[in-house]
């Protein structure tokens, strides 16, 4: 194989790879700072993506304000959904929080996905493109304007959130929360507005894959199934809770993605990263960057 | 001394007895219970309509595999999330014997059976440095890959388009399908009841409860935790061979996560670490969904936010209601009897 078909190959997974890395971010920060290992993940990717299409497509605004409008948009459905569902529970029993809480969100995944059936039905709804054109980048290789321009907003999200985690006064006080929840509640951090905050900041990221992705997937109910188990490929390669390593294992997953494409045809790629996944877990259960499996996760 | 007595016709048969009582004991049907299955297993003589009684086999059907579920989410607390892989699993060895080598679904049944609680065992003994979550989520990627690798191999199970799988029987009648889930059905029942009810039950939820303190207590987390996959995914995949003959056609969405759900809420409706809520709610949610066909999609909503709800407010069940109504009943018949 000559050098510059496997830098396409590279360059692909990389763009793959962004946006898992961005699903795969939002799960990583819910699990660790509030222990809620989300299954509904991929319901707000289809909340975004569907919020992306009325926006675009119907209302014709420009691409950019509308997928500002699906961040938003999941963001306050992943608010609603913490306090009328999460809540409770907490309040209820923290007793085997971690499996009951992972339950919970599979019954939350079921509602929203049956809510946007009854309301919107089974069509596939999607736009061809937001902008039209290519770009190519070696020789051999075009990609889309559209995938360059969602591959700029992932990579700029990723940033924003980076800085907003390590610089500002609240991103401190979201990890301060995912170290030591008691610690931080001494420290006189509102537990409950983090909570608020942080699983709407997951929520919105997936409504962002959602909303960039949309000229490729579509938005139909059970859209965000793929893309979820994708991003959980992730966090479980690199551990979970492990908010730096998300970004490193959606790369990871993405370019192992297009060589197994490449290399073995349609359908295989779920097998291969499937296969080379559990050997990870086998012999090293806490993942690639993981700390040791212990403490409250295991409940 | 023993030996003694034991010599005597009337104390060997008062030991007789009470050895039926305690195997009685362990069983632990109550009156109601036993009542309960009785009816539903004589039911199809009196029930001529064939619609009403395909409804009690696909109940029963449910219910098992509510059971097998219920057996390692209740008492070694990890939700086995691959679970309908290995329901798919039973029916695609059964099926492909049965297209492929004419072998008979009867066979197929005990084929099925020891394949996926073969591949439960790999299982087992692959989510056993794992724990909670993690494990749950290593069966669901080994669920997610099995049903990759069925998908993908359209040369031997002809992928998402699916198999025609011969049946049971060549007539139709659905009395005589009745009479082959309804003793699984009890079996399973039977078979766990006594399991959970012994030292082996007492073991799972000690693991369940907390590792570290079971296996300092003695418990060989190994063998237990190994033995509690095995068990379940052999129960699942001897539903997958019937599941498979019953309905005819089998696809790969049938090892989808979404059947694990459907199962899931079941078994959680019932009530999480009771065994027979998974039978109690399966013939009171399948009947009533039935029923609600028109609503749709609403339906389903109506069905998580139940599911929720339960899980939130109500984690006992419908078990748990049972049992406060029958507590309810027997404070009253206690103040009424004192009162007279």
């Amino acid at each position: 194989m000559q050098l510059t078909g496997l830098l396409d190959l590279v360059i692909i997974g990389l763009f793959r790879g962004g946006l898992y890395a961005l699903m795969a971010l939002g799960l990583a920060l819910v699990f660790g700072v509030m222990n809620i290992a989300q299954f509904a993940h991929g319901e707000f990717f289809m909340v975004g993506a569907y919020a992306a299409f009325f926006m675009a497509a119907v209302l014709g605004v420009h691409p950019v304000l509308a997928w500002v409008v699906a961040l938003i948009c999941s963001f306050a459905v992943g608010v609603l959904v913490e306090r009328t569902v999460f809540l409770p529970l907490r309040l209820r029993s923290r007793e085997g929080w971690v499996m009951n809480a992972f339950l919970l969100t599979v019954g939350v995944s079921f509602v929203i996905q049956n809510i946007a059936l009854a309301w919107l039905g089974p069509t596939y709804r999607g736009i061809t493109e937001y902008w039209k054109g290519n770009i190519s980048i070696t020789s051999g290789l075009n990609v889309s304007a559209d995938r360059m321009a969602s591959f700029i907003a992932v990579i700029i999200t990723i940033v924003a959130l980076w800085l907003f985690l390590q610089k500002t006064r609240i991103g401190r006080a979201i990890r301060a929360v995912a170290q030591d929840e008691r610690g931080a509640t001494l420290m006189g951090i509102n537990l409950s507005r983090i909570h608020i905050l942080t699983f709407g900041l997951s929520t919105a990221l997936a409504g962002l894959a959602g909303a960039v992705l949309l000229p490729m997937t579509q938005a139909y109910p059970t859209v965000g199934f793929k893309p979820m188990v994708l991003s959980w490929y992730v966090v479980m390669l690199v551990g979970m809770g492990s908010i730096s390593g998300a970004v490193v294992g959606g790369f990871i997953i993405g370019i192992l993605e297009s060589f197994s494409y490449y290399f073995m045809g349609g359908g295989w790629q779920d097998v291969i990263v499937l296969s080379i996944l559990i050997l990870i877990l086998l012999f090293k259960p806490s993942g690639l960057f993981g700390a040791e499996v212990k403490g409250i996760w295991e409940r | 001394m023993i030996k003694l007595i034991g010599r005597s016709p009337t104390a060997l048969n008062i030991r007789w007895i009470s050895k039926v009582q305690s195997t009685w004991k362990l069983l632990g049907i109550s009156p109601l219970g036993l009542t309960m299955l009785f009816i539903i297993g004589i039911a199809p003589l009196f029930i001529k309509n064939e619609y009403i009684l395909r409804l009690m086999v696909v109940s029963l059907m449910f219910a098992t595999q509510a059971m097998a579920f219920d057996l390692t989410i209740g008492f070694i607390n990890v939700v086995n999330f691959g679970f309908a892989a290995f329901i798919g699993l039973g029916a695609y060895t059964s099926a492909l014997l049965a297209i492929n080598l004419g072998v008979s679904p009867w066979i197929g049944l005990i084929l099925g059976m020891l394949v996926a609680g073969f591949v439960g065992f790999l299982l087992g003994i692959l989510t056993l440095r794992l724990r909670g979550i993690y494990a749950a989520i290593m069966a669901w990627f080994v669920g997610l890959a099995l049903m990759s690798l069925v998908t993908v191999n359209v040369d031997i199970t002809r992928g998402p388009l699916g198999l025609v799988v011969p049946l049971f029987f060549d007539s139709a009648g659905q009395i005589r399908y009745f009479y082959i889930i309804f003793p699984i059905m009890l079996g399973t029942l039977i078979v766990l009841r006594l399991l959970t009810r012994s030292h082996i039950g007492l073991a799972f939820r000690a693991l369940g409860g907390n590792i570290d303190a079971a296996r300092a207590s003695g418990i060989n987390p190994v063998k237990y935790l190994v033995m509690n996959w095995t068990i379940a995914c052999s129960i699942a995949g001897l539903v997958g061979v019937f599941y498979a003959h019953f309905f005819g056609i089998l696809t790969p969405a049938v090892m989808h996560t979404k059947s694990t759900v459907e199962i899931l809420a079941i078994a959680y409706i019932g009530g999480r670490g009771t065994l027979w809520g998974g039978l109690l709610s399966s013939f009171l949610v399948i009947p009533i969904f039935e029923y609600l066909r028109d609503l749709l999609a609403y339906r389903w909503i109506i069905y998580g936010l139940f599911l929720i709800i339960t899980m939130v407010f109500y984690p006992g069940g419908l078990v748990g209601v049972v049992h406060l109504i029958g507590n309810l009943i027997k404070r009253l018949y206690t103040r009424l009897t004192k009162k007279s």
